[in-house]
């Protein structure tokens, strides 16, 4: 008798495991080989190469030298970045502010509604689908600072005399903000709104039965249901309106005095303008870090919030 | 009255015998019937202000309505721009931007959620990733590679770019991690004892994509298409970048180069721009009103807003 049986197929080794593997799946990497290359080229490439180029002096868009962290320092001492990021931080507050709550006010009372909910979702969402620039446009036209512009127009019939609008710099900002808000409520409503649609109504009815009121039954069933929506739109609100670029870019060109010259548009102007594609670079990295940290900042907290919940 | 139906929600009809509630359902509806006044009241600003001269546009006191409906203003700016040049821009850059956004996001959708060749995982995790970093942020290097593009077509065909100006922007469509996460949600959610089927049928991967796959995605296909076809006709920041030829601009670059000229254009005024930006909305706005199903409900259930 064999002491040991011989397997009729040998087992086959790790690397023609991993050929076979290969072999079979090179179809598979056929098919999706052509959007790899695109997503390479137009986004992950980019990004890396964002990354090299701000260690680099340039000429044009080409790295020259290499200069270590001398591009990052130089953007830290321009008073202008101070600016750009105190503006930046001011517009995410401001959006907090005006544009936060009201989409998900909205939602909750288009929810209740019985009459009207198709027209109210089509008629706050129009503005969504409206070109962002044409948008801004838009409003800046309705916010001309002559006598005759529409606001200033409106103002005069109540007497009011006319304002200056977007060249007044402390109401620029908030004005922008609201350009934006106009454009955008509607769809972060719809979000909400498809959550709020699928509470369980007999959540409420438990709570009816335990006598809860209507302040109770939203602080304790509506609330909590939209709870995880109003954490991501949160964060997902502060990353987008950190990259706000073309509002004050076409609104009031950065001005007045670089009163809402926004990071991105600093970073526009160092590679554009001022023709120094390593600071632009920089600038960009400087950006994605926040916007990481910020990222990661908000996954601690939430997850943090769902376990003391357990 | 159905609200004596209305079973679900804060209020029910329990609540509605009160006539307390009543009246504030009532306040609630006046009050969001004139939040959707303010929602849309721009957009009607601008159709009536397309049509006032600059000088309605400008006079005491405010009259909404403009002292005539004349097309003859309309054409005349139409006409003064040679602004269908613009529109066929636009129209070449949606349509490749279309199939391209379709076929690359689809492909690799397919790839990653029903395929899933070894390493797919890893490919997916670093699509997420890079969403965290806004690609507004590599916007320097993006610039530069595109444009060794053309100097690389320029250089060894000796040709003009001409329009392959607008092949970059057709290809970027085909780069967007929100489609691939659109087309990527739906295969998920397809039974996938039909790809089995199909293989042991001998049907090869290609073909299983298009007899099996393709037949069942219409309706997301829609959705990426309507989504790509508004994004595209409204995208300003990267054209803006790479199409100096002013032979090549798009809607949207060109008007942003009226308004940034509007001090030195002869006889071009707020009002003029106004007919202008008529022009640009009314293909979204249509486009809005014959999809509307389609997009209010794929914005609610996947929250991908553009």
């Amino acid at each position: 008798m064999k002491s040991s049986i011989t397997p009729m197929f040998p087992m086959p080794s790790r690397w023609s495991r991993f050929k076979l593997q290969l072999l079979k799946d090179y179809r598979s990497w056929l098919l999706i080989g052509p959007s790899l290359i695109l997503f390479s080229f137009f986004i992950w490439v980019p990004l890396l190469s964002n990354v090299y180029l701000s260690f680099f002096d340039s000429v044009g868009f080409n790295a020259t030298s290499f200069v270590g962290f001398a591009n990052y320092r130089a953007i830290l001492q321009d008073s202008l970045f101070l600016t750009a990021l105190t503006n930046t931080v001011s517009y995410t507050l401001w959006s907090l502010l005006i544009g936060f709550i009201i989409p998900i006010v909205l939602a909750i009372l288009v929810s209740e509604m019985v009459h009207f909910k198709g027209l109210f979702k089509t008629g706050l969402y129009i503005p969504n689908v409206v070109p962002g620039i044409a948008t801004v446009i838009l409003w800046t036209l309705m916010m001309d600072p002559n006598p005759g512009g529409f606001f200033n127009l409106l103002l005069a019939q109540i007497g009011v005399d006319p304002q200056p609008w977007l060249s007044n710099p402390d109401m620029a900002i908030p004005l922008i903000i609201l350009t934006m808000t106009w454009k955008g409520a509607g769809a972060t409503m719809l979000i909400y709104l498809a959550t709020l649609q699928t509470v369980d109504p007999t959540y409420y009815d438990a709570a009816r039965l335990e006598g809860a009121n209507l302040w109770q039954r939203f602080w304790y069933v509506t609330l909590p249901y939209l709870m995880n929506n109003v954490k991501l739109l949160f964060i997902l609100q502060i990353i987008s309106v950190f990259q706000v670029f073309y509002e004050p870019f076409v609104m009031t060109h950065g001005g007045p005095n670089n009163a809402t010259l926004s990071l991105t548009q600093l970073m526009h102007r160092y590679a554009f303008i001022d023709g120094n594609a390593s600071y632009g670079a920089a600038l960009g990295v400087i950006i994605s870090l926040i916007l990481m940290v910020l990222s990661v900042i908000y996954h601690l907290l939430s997850r943090d919030k769902g376990e003391t919940h357990q | 009255m159905r609200l004596r139906q209305k079973t679900d929600g804060l209020l029910n009809f329990t609540d509605y015998k009160q006539v307390g509630y009543r009246v504030l359902y009532g306040i609630i509806v006046i009050f969001l019937l004139l939040v959707v006044f303010i929602s849309i009241f721009p957009l009607l600003w601008l159709l009536l202000s397309s049509f006032k001269t600059a000088q309605e546009l400008y006079s005491l006191p405010f009259r909404l309505f403009p002292n005539r409906f004349d097309l003859v203003k309309l054409k005349e700016v139409w006409v003064y721009l040679d602004f269908m040049k613009y529109v066929w821009n636009s129209i070449i850059v949606v349509i490749g931007a279309v199939i391209s956004s379709v076929l690359f996001n689809g492909l690799l959708a397919y790839g990653i959620s029903v395929l899933k060749p070894k390493g797919h995982h890893l490919i997916y995790v670093i699509i997420l990733g890079s969403m965290l970093i806004p690609a507004t942020t590599a916007m320097v290097p993006l610039y530069k590679n595109i444009n060794e593009i053309y100097f690389f077509i320029e250089d060894t065909f000796g040709i003009d770019r001409g329009i392959l100006t607008f092949v970059p922007l057709w290809l970027i469509a085909g780069a967007n991690p929100f489609h691939f996460l659109l087309f990527k949600a739906y295969f998920d959610r397809l039974p996938k004892e039909l790809f089995e089927a199909a293989e042991m049928d001998g049907a090869s991967k290609l073909q299983s994509f298009f007899q099996v796959l393709l037949p069942m995605a219409k309706p997301i296909m829609m959705v990426v298409a309507i989504f790509t076809i508004n994004a595209t006709w409204s995208d300003f920041l990267l054209p803006y970048l790479i199409l100096q030829d002013p032979a090549y601009q798009t809607v949207m670059v060109k008007i942003y180069s009226i308004q940034a000229s509007m001090g030195t254009l002869m006889n071009f005024g707020p009002d003029k721009l106004l007919t202008v930006l008529l022009f640009s909305v009314i293909p979204p706005i249509t486009l809005f009103i014959l999809f509307q199903r389609q997009i209010t409900s794929s914005v609610a259930t996947t929250g991908i807003k553009e």
